[in-house]
């Protein structure tokens, strides 16, 4: 796995670097962004870690001639900045994940595994408003597909192919026993609970089940792109004190 | 209403005065019929009566009785109505008795015209009234009794009480209509008076508004003022904490690195790699860096009055240069050794200096031979403190903002410094401008003789 990160704060790179390398990673390093998109024209990466406000070029100009270049290749901005329109706009262009500083190492290290494993967004919905949806986060480059029912979605699951998953309540055979299922398998996926209408006790309880987040209908394409890149930059998971011990009998 | 009660607030002063001056007027024609009587009567009625002295008498004691009552009453009683009709009966009384004294001469009856004229004062026809009917009684009962006493001649003619009346009645006309005037004249100004009252409150009401609202204008500025300060705080917070976030994360990192290397069995083959004493002067060399920050802030929050002493400024700017971290950037002190000495506090003085030698050197371009220089000159009336940096000037539309906290057009630092020297430099009562061009800037401090002592 070789992982190119970009920083002009030489000590926090020369740190980083000698952290992930430790770790098992190969890791290259450079403090500025152009000799970062030279590195990326010639040689193969599989990953891009880079600061955003750098001198020159910045971080997100340089995710941007990355995804010209390599368009499934996963960049992830970091930055000591708490909010900034950059960032934003980054996101919305389909950035992996946005890191805050000062970060744990394993914090950087669990995301980096994530975006190394190319995850999908999953779309557990039948309904027909869902499809634009999943195919407005593949134009910006999040890879995102719907599966109607619950088989496709545990195999998926399985398959550990997917890390944010976007359950419809309103399925017959859904529910919070679907996000309860979807959870036993892997603790680590972010479930985000959908329903048409406000059902505050049914949130209460997915969110009790360590659901990420609750959205009604009609869904915005932009929101969830947000959503997908804020659980991707989570060092753990949400709620995880909050969540009961789930039995996975039945699923295995 | 107001008019009413001003009129009748003026009438009543109008009395008062004129109860004073009767008064006053009883008591000098008592003395003056004393004296009359002393010198005058014997002659007058020579003759006639053997004992002279029985004017005396008569002067001293009618006289006395007459003034004694309406002297009372003025002091007792001002403005009320009894007081000054009985002051009417006494003076007309004193007109009769000084008739009397005078041995009815007749030039003694123009006291009657006097006393009326006295008595107009009172803007009061009654008291005219009154008066004029003692007067006429007078001359009737005494032209019929003792005509000597009232006309100097024994057997006057029959009209002659009916000329005095008419006289008398003349006057009384002219009087009266005088007082009618008066009292509308009164009334008209008090009037004017009550409406400019009015005015005036109304005035003061809308001062009083003006006022409130001027109040309510003050405190939402106030608030304004605090919400914006709120404000800048949380943008320094903002700034701070993230300059202080890259440090941090080096030294999380370092840290980190370090102690996964000592967490395994194979301690001192580890503790060989030349990356753990790296780090560890990279954790030193951080924390530093974090140390500097938040005592820049600190320099910036605290403003500390400066405590002026007399300091050479050359050696106070090789101790500046001393400060600033050594690079590949030339610094010259330029200062003349025999500079007259101003007075100014010290450590501020030299830390403006270092920020701005500092700002000198970051402005140069790696790849030019960079120089900053700190020169000074005058020391008379006044003296300039000149740093010249040769970089790449500071651009147009930003010169205004660089003694801005937080301005910054660096991708590291608070953009504290230079809002750091302006404060010191206005604390010291000095001015700090800045001259820039492509081949460099130029900032000078202008420090009067005698500021930085005025500023303490």
């Amino acid at each position: 796995m070789r992982i190119l990160i970009v920083d002009d704060e030489g000590s926090l790179l020369v740190t980083l670097v000698a952290n992930l390398e430790l770790e098992g990673f190969e890791v290259i390093g450079v403090q500025d962004a152009l000799s970062a998109l030279q590195l990326v024209r010639e040689q193969r990466f599989d990953l891009v870690l880079t600061d955003i406000r750098m001198p020159g070029m910045s971080g997100v100009e340089l995710f941007r001639a990355i995804r010209s270049l390599h368009p499934d290749m996963p960049v992830l901005l970091m930055t000591a900045f708490a909010a900034e329109a950059l960032i934003e706009e980054a996101i919305q262009e389909g950035v992996f994940a946005v890191l805050p500083k000062p970060f744990d190492i394993e914090h950087v290290i669990f995301a980096l595994l994530r975006a190394l494993r190319h995850p999908v967004v999953l779309f557990v919905d039948d309904a027909d408003d869902t499809a634009p949806i999943a195919e407005a986060l593949c134009r910006v480059g999040l890879a995102a597909c719907v599966t109607p029912n619950q088989e496709a979605t545990v195999l998926a699951i399985q398959q550990r192919r997917a890390d944010v998953v976007l359950v419809n309540l309103a399925m017959p055979s859904s529910g919070a026993a679907l996000v309860e299922q979807i959870l036993g398998v892997d603790p680590s996926i972010a479930v985000i609970a959908i329903s048409s209408s406000s059902a505050p006790e049914l949130f209460h309880r997915v969110a009790e089940l360590g659901a990420f987040a609750c959205l009604i209908k009609p869904l915005e394409a932009a929101r969830i792109v947000q959503l997908v890149a804020r659980a991707r930059a989570l060092p753990h998971r949400p709620l995880a004190s909050l969540r009961p011990a789930i039995t996975n009998g039945g699923l295995t | 209403m107001r008019a009413q009660e001003l009129f009748q607030e003026h009438r009543r002063s109008v009395l008062i005065r004129t109860d004073r001056l009767m008064a006053t007027l009883m008591v000098c024609q008592w003395l003056f019929a004393i004296g009359l009587a002393l010198t005058l009567s014997p002659y007058t009625w020579q003759g006639r009566i053997q004992s002279p002295h029985v004017h005396v008498y008569a002067a001293v004691f009618l006289g006395g009785a007459i003034s004694s009552l309406p002297i009372v009453l003025c002091i007792a009683r001002p403005a009320w109505l009894g007081t000054r009709l009985v002051v009417a009966v006494g003076q007309m009384s004193w007109s009769a008795l000084l008739i009397h004294l005078s041995g009815g001469r007749i030039e003694t009856h123009f006291h009657v015209f006097g006393s009326l004229a006295f008595l107009a004062f009172y803007r009061d026809i009654r008291v005219l009234v009154v008066a004029s009917l003692v007067v006429a009684t007078d001359h009737y009962l005494r032209g019929l009794l003792w005509p000597d006493s009232v006309y100097g001649i024994a057997n006057p003619e029959w009209w002659r009480f009916l000329e005095h009346a008419f006289w008398v009645v003349f006057e009384d006309i002219v009087l009266v209509f005088g007082c009618l005037e008066s009292i509308k004249e009164m009334k008209i100004i008090a009037l004017r008076r009550a409406e400019a009252e009015l005015l005036s409150e109304r005035e003061n009401a809308k001062s009083i508004a003006l006022d409130r609202a001027m109040k309510e204008l003050q405190s939402s500025q106030g608030a304004l003022v605090r919400a914006e300060k709120l404000a800048a705080v949380g943008q320094l917070a903002a700034s701070v904490g993230h300059e202080l976030r890259n440090p941090l994360a080096t030294i999380r990192n370092a840290n980190k690195y370090l102690s996964k290397r000592i967490a395994t069995a194979n301690v001192a083959a580890n503790l060989n790699d030349p990356k753990v004493e790296q780090f560890l002067t990279l954790m030193d060399r951080e924390v530093t860096a974090c140390t500097k920050i938040i005592s820049d802030l600190l320099d910036f929050a605290r403003e500390r009055a400066p405590v002026p002493a007399p300091c050479p400024l050359r050696p106070l700017v090789d101790d500046a240069i001393g400060i600033v971290p050594p690079s590949n950037v030339r610094i010259i002190n330029a200062v003349p050794a025999d500079l007259p000495v101003p007075a100014i506090d010290k450590d501020l003085f030299r830390q403006v200096l270092t920020n701005l030698i500092q700002n000198g050197v970051e402005a140069i371009p790696s790849d030019r031979q960079g120089e900053v220089t700190v020169t000074a000159e005058g020391g008379q009336s006044s003296w300039r403190i000149i740093v010249t940096d040769n970089g790449s000037g500071i651009p147009e539309d930003i010169v205004p903002k660089i003694f801005e906290p937080l301005f910054t057009t660096k991708t590291k630092g608070t953009g504290l410094g230079l809002a750091i020297v302006a404060g010191m430099v206005k604390a010291h009562g000095a001015t700090i401008s800045v001259e820039s061009s492509a081949s460099g800037a130029r900032f000078v401090i202008e420090l009067p003789k005698g500021a930085g002592l005025r500023a303490a």
